[in-house]
């Protein structure tokens, strides 16, 4: 009896659960859902909660997430006015806006299906905005030339535009995503950064050479200033030194031939200095001894008269 | 009653290859992975009681055989004629053969069908598109129509297995267990298709998986029967053996046996009747009830709600959000039980992160050194830089001709957010994480296309982390995504690596150049200061030489004075003394010749040219004594 008791309750509660799932529907906070009886529309719930409903086949419940869904595809090329080519990728986010055109257009609410046709729309309106700009207002230092944002809108009103009325979709967000270059004109513009930052190179080490010069020619033309003046400096003190020196001799005028002897004598020693090679003839005093003992006379002969008879050579090396 | 049974067999068969057919065509339209599980089930169902079947018939055609024979014998008395050959019982060796040969291969077979199957579906059963809820009723209602046809199957089976106690309706056994067990997965697969219309429907795929181990288990059990079977000793003839009976499904299909078994063997262990106490007699009749109970605890489990300290909970009731009860902040909730309320969790203290200009290697992120002419990142992006050369060539106008007026640039900007909006970031967006993350690289592509590259990698780099982080927050709030942007760090900014040795050559050429003008400041320091010394030499030795001169003039002059004095008393020894003097310390050091002859043409000639090489007068001669005398 017992055991029935309990056969009777899982019973019931399975009856409940099967006449719930029967006969009742949740929308959530995140849907909207369109019944439809015998596949006639029958209306569509925006807001969440517990519906009632006939059991399937008689009605169907369709549910779709009313939230943002965002896609974005990838890079495509496409050209700007002035006929530069550029890959741009651009993503949407969009809703469902209303539930049963969009049942409508596609069956079951298939999200990838509208996505793709969603995507058509994208592509197209993208091609044909950037079409009519040119490329500086995509891409310029000057802020106030970019005009990404304004191309923003303009895609976005052509997509809201037809989304809406073909559809049952409010498109709220369309975003340049990523700007690029194809292939080949990507591995032009590294060609170009190459040769830019090349042209940098040879600068630098040509500044550097430029500077290193400027300096050693300054350094060198301090050093021959510097010297010359020194120079001019030292010959004014040797001046004066002659000049002082001209100041003591004075004391010659006293016996110039004298002073011109000595002077002379000193220029003769000064000038034997070294390894001379003297020839002399006997007649030089003192070599006139070597004739024998001279007469007294001949020792009282004046010395500069005698001097000037003397015949001598001398080679110097 | 041989026919009987080979009748019950035929329509378990049938029953069940309608059953198979239907649940796959079912399964397959509500992509139910617990409905096709049930379909494979019912499908090696079908084999097992059509193979009994046919053990079945055969067995029936043996006995008739054997009855016709009996009946042959009593009618002629002369058995002489009638002795039994392998002629004669045609039907027998038939079923002999069957069972020596065909239906161990009919189990191999089985075995491998059944192993390859599990090993399918659990590879499969990750690539399974999830269960679509809204064919759920339709899969229901079939679902229901195969549990009915089960429960007659059951009923059936039940009725069967009643027959089978006797040993000659054992055959029914096999295909009353699989009866029963389809019953059973039907069952079950309606139960995963209400869950996963309440919302869970990942149920199904754990389900699914579930009976997967057991299609494994159940392969192995026959690949253990067959092992067995060879190793068994024959037995007497004629002994019914049923290879392809499975053991665990009879056990699953039939709980109640289970019980009974267990308590046959508590007996037989204890030595008396367990099973006759009245603890044993109370838990057998309450354990429905307890199960009951069970369920029950664990239903109402699911009004507790706990939220970690990074969470935030929103309740709803039947799918609509209850404003009145705000967020759940952490700690210990109650709601009503599921399905009334439902909770979502927010993870909303917790920061997150996401990625602009790059895609993270975890090999590549151990590397200790980041170079920038080597990658180091999955997947890099090159972004679209202005650069100021296209300026000036669009204010010059010529852009047109101009080649492409862009660089090139690698970035890797981590961002750093967190949800501080529950509500926004849940019920706005489907998947907000993503759309973030492109807006985020949307404002990073914006903002590069309006920057010189030069400026953003020296000196505006920090600026413009700046700048992008309030750019993607008031993007963010614009489209109302609930966060609020932590952190934006250019981590990393630099040309991409197919030209980065080009840039590191730039920095090695400024090198080059700070190099040369250190070495000509270098020059400059060594030659200045060298020539202010040489010039205070040259000064300095003018300043002697005017000192010396001016001394030695001095001198001279004083000298001359007593000169005079001398030359006074005697002119002319003084001069001669003089002369001689000197000429003697002049000539101590020089070679001499006295030439005697005095025919000699008075000639003075004085030599000041470079001696150009050495000759023999130059051999230099040690200086001689005064006294001494050359010849």
């Amino acid at each position: 009896m017992k055991r029935n008791s309990a056969v009777l309750i899982v019973g019931a509660l399975c009856a409940l659960v099967v006449g719930l799932v029967l006969f009742t529907f949740q929308v959530r906070q995140t849907e909207v859902a369109v019944v439809t009886t015998f596949g006639r529309f029958n209306r569509a719930i925006t807001e969440p909660g517990l519906y009632a409903r006939w059991f399937w086949p008689v009605q169907k419940v369709y549910r779709f997430d009313n939230r943002l869904q965002n896609f974005e595809r990838k890079f495509e090329q496409t050209t700007t006015a002035d006929g530069r080519n550029l890959i741009v990728t651009v993503f949407a986010a969009w809703r469902v806006e209303n539930a049963r055109t969009f049942l409508e257009r596609f069956p079951n609410g298939d999200l990838t299906r509208a996505e793709q046709s969603l995507e058509g729309l994208v592509r197209d309106a993208k091609n044909g905005v950037i079409g009519q700009h040119r490329f500086n207002e995509l891409i310029s230092t000057n802020r106030a030339k970019v005009k990404l944002r304004d191309i923003e809108q303009e895609m976005l009103a052509v997509v809201r535009s037809r989304a809406g009325t073909n559809y049952g979709v409010a498109v709220d967000i369309l975003g340049v995503k990523q700007l690029g270059l194809p292939e080949s004109i990507t591995s032009k513009v590294f060609e170009r950064m190459r040769a830019d930052r090349q042209r940098l190179v040879k600068q630098f080490q040509s500044e550097g050479e430029a500077e290193a010069i400027r300096i050693r020619s300054e350094a060198d033309r301090q050093r021959q200033e510097a010297l010359a003046r020194a120079d001019a400096e030292a010959m004014v003190i040797r001046g004066q030194g002659e000049a002082e020196a001209a100041k003591s001799f004075a004391v010659f005028e006293r016996n110039p031939d004298l002073a011109v002897f000595l002077i002379e004598l000193n220029a003769l020693a000064g000038s034997l200095k070294d390894r001379s090679t003297l020839v002399f003839d006997p007649q030089t005093p003192p070599f006139t001894l070597l004739k024998g003992l001279p007469a007294e006379h001949s020792m009282k002969a004046p010395v500069l008269t005698s001097a000037t008879n003397t015949t001598s050579r001398t080679v110097k090396p | 009653m041989q026919a009987n049974l080979s009748r019950h067999l035929l329509g378990h068969t049938l029953a069940l290859l309608i059953s198979a057919s239907v649940a796959v065509a079912v399964a397959l339209y509500a992509r139910s992975a617990t409905g096709l599980l049930a379909a494979a089930f019912t499908g090696f169902g079908v084999l097992v009681t059509a193979l009994a079947w046919a053990q079945a018939v055969l067995r029936a055609r043996e006995t008739r055989e054997q009855d016709e024979f009996e009946e042959l014998k009593r009618k002629r008395a002369d058995a002489a004629l009638f002795t039994a050959s392998d002629e004669t019982f045609r039907a027998r060796r038939s079923r002999i053969f069957f069972e020596r040969w065909g239906v161990p291969a009919f189990v191999v077979l089985l075995f491998l069908a059944q192993g390859g199957a599990a090993y399918a579906l659990w590879r499969g059963l990750d690539r399974l598109p999830p269960l679509l809820t809204d064919r759920a009723t339709l899969a229901m209602a079939f679902f229901g129509m195969l549990g009915l046809l089960g429960l007659l199957g059951f009923l059936l089976g039940k009725y069967a297995a009643g027959l089978a106690r006797d040993e000659r309706h054992r055959m029914l056994r096999p295909s009353a267990s699989h009866l029963l067990l389809g019953a059973l997965l039907f069952t079950l697969a309606i139960t995963t298709e209400a869950v996963a219309w309440l919302g869970y429907a990942r149920v199904d795929a754990l389900v699914a998986r579930a009976l997967t181990i057991l299609l494994g288990l159940v392969a192995l059990e026959n690949g253990v029967n067959l092992l067995l079977e060879i190793y068994r000793p024959r037995g007497q003839r004629g002994e019914l053996r049923l290879l392809y009976e499975s053991r665990l499904l009879g056990l699953l299909s039939q709980p109640g046996g289970l019980i009974s078994t267990a308590a046959q063997a508590l007996d037989y262990q204890f030595g008396f009747k367990v099973s006759e106490t009245w603890f044993y007699c109370w838990l057998e009749n309450a354990l429905a009830w307890l199960i009951l109970l069970q369920a029950g605890v664990f239903w109402l489990a699911t009004a507790l709600v706990v939220v970690e300290p990074h969470e935030e909970a929103l309740v709803e009731r039947f799918g609509r959000r209850l404003a009145a009860r705000g967020a759940l902040q952490p700690g210990l909730h109650l709601k009503w039980p599921w399905p009334i309320e439902t909770t979502r969790i927010v993870s909303t203290r917790e920061a997150r992160s996401f990625n602009i200009g790059f895609i993270p290697d975890p090999k590549l992120e151990a590397q200790r050194t980041l170079l920038w002419t080597k990658p180091h990142y999955k997947e890099e992006f090159n972004l679209l830089v202005a650069s100021r050369e296209q300026g000036d060539e669009a204010a010059a106008g010529n852009a047109a001709e101009a080649s492409v007026p862009v660089n090139l640039l690698t970035v890797s900007i981590p961002v750093q957010f967190r949800i501080t909006n529950a509500l926004d970031w849940t019920y706005r967006h489907a998947d907000p994480a993503t759309l973030l993350e492109r807006l985020g690289t949307r404002e990073a592509a914006h903002y590069l296309v309006s920057v010189d590259m030069e400026d953003i990698m020296a000196s505006g780099r920090r600026r413009a982390a700046e700048e992008l982080r309030e750019r993607i927050q008031q993007r963010a709030s614009e489209d109302r995504l609930g966060v609020e942007i932590l952190f934006v760090g250019l981590q990393d900014i630099h040309p991409p690596v197919q030209v980065a040795d080009a840039y590191e050559s730039v920095i090695g050429a400024t090198q080059e150049r700070e190099t040369k003008i250190h070495e000509a400041h270098g020059y400059r320091a060594e030659r200045v200061p060298l020539a202010h010394a040489e010039a205070a030499r040259r000064v300095s030795e003018a300043g002697a030489a005017r000192t010396a001169k001016m001394a030695r003039s001095a001198g001279t002059a004083g000298m001359f004075t007593n000169q005079l004095a001398a030359h006074a008393a005697s002119p002319g020894v003084y001069q001669r003394r003089a002369y001689l003097d000197a000429i003697v310390a002049a000539t101590a050091g020089a070679r001499k010749y006295v030439l005697t002859t005095t025919n000699v043409q008075q000639d003075f000639w004085l030599n000041l040219e470079d001696k150009l090489r050495p000759d023999l007068l130059d051999v230099p001669v040690a200086p001689v004594a005064p006294d001494s005398k050359k010849p």
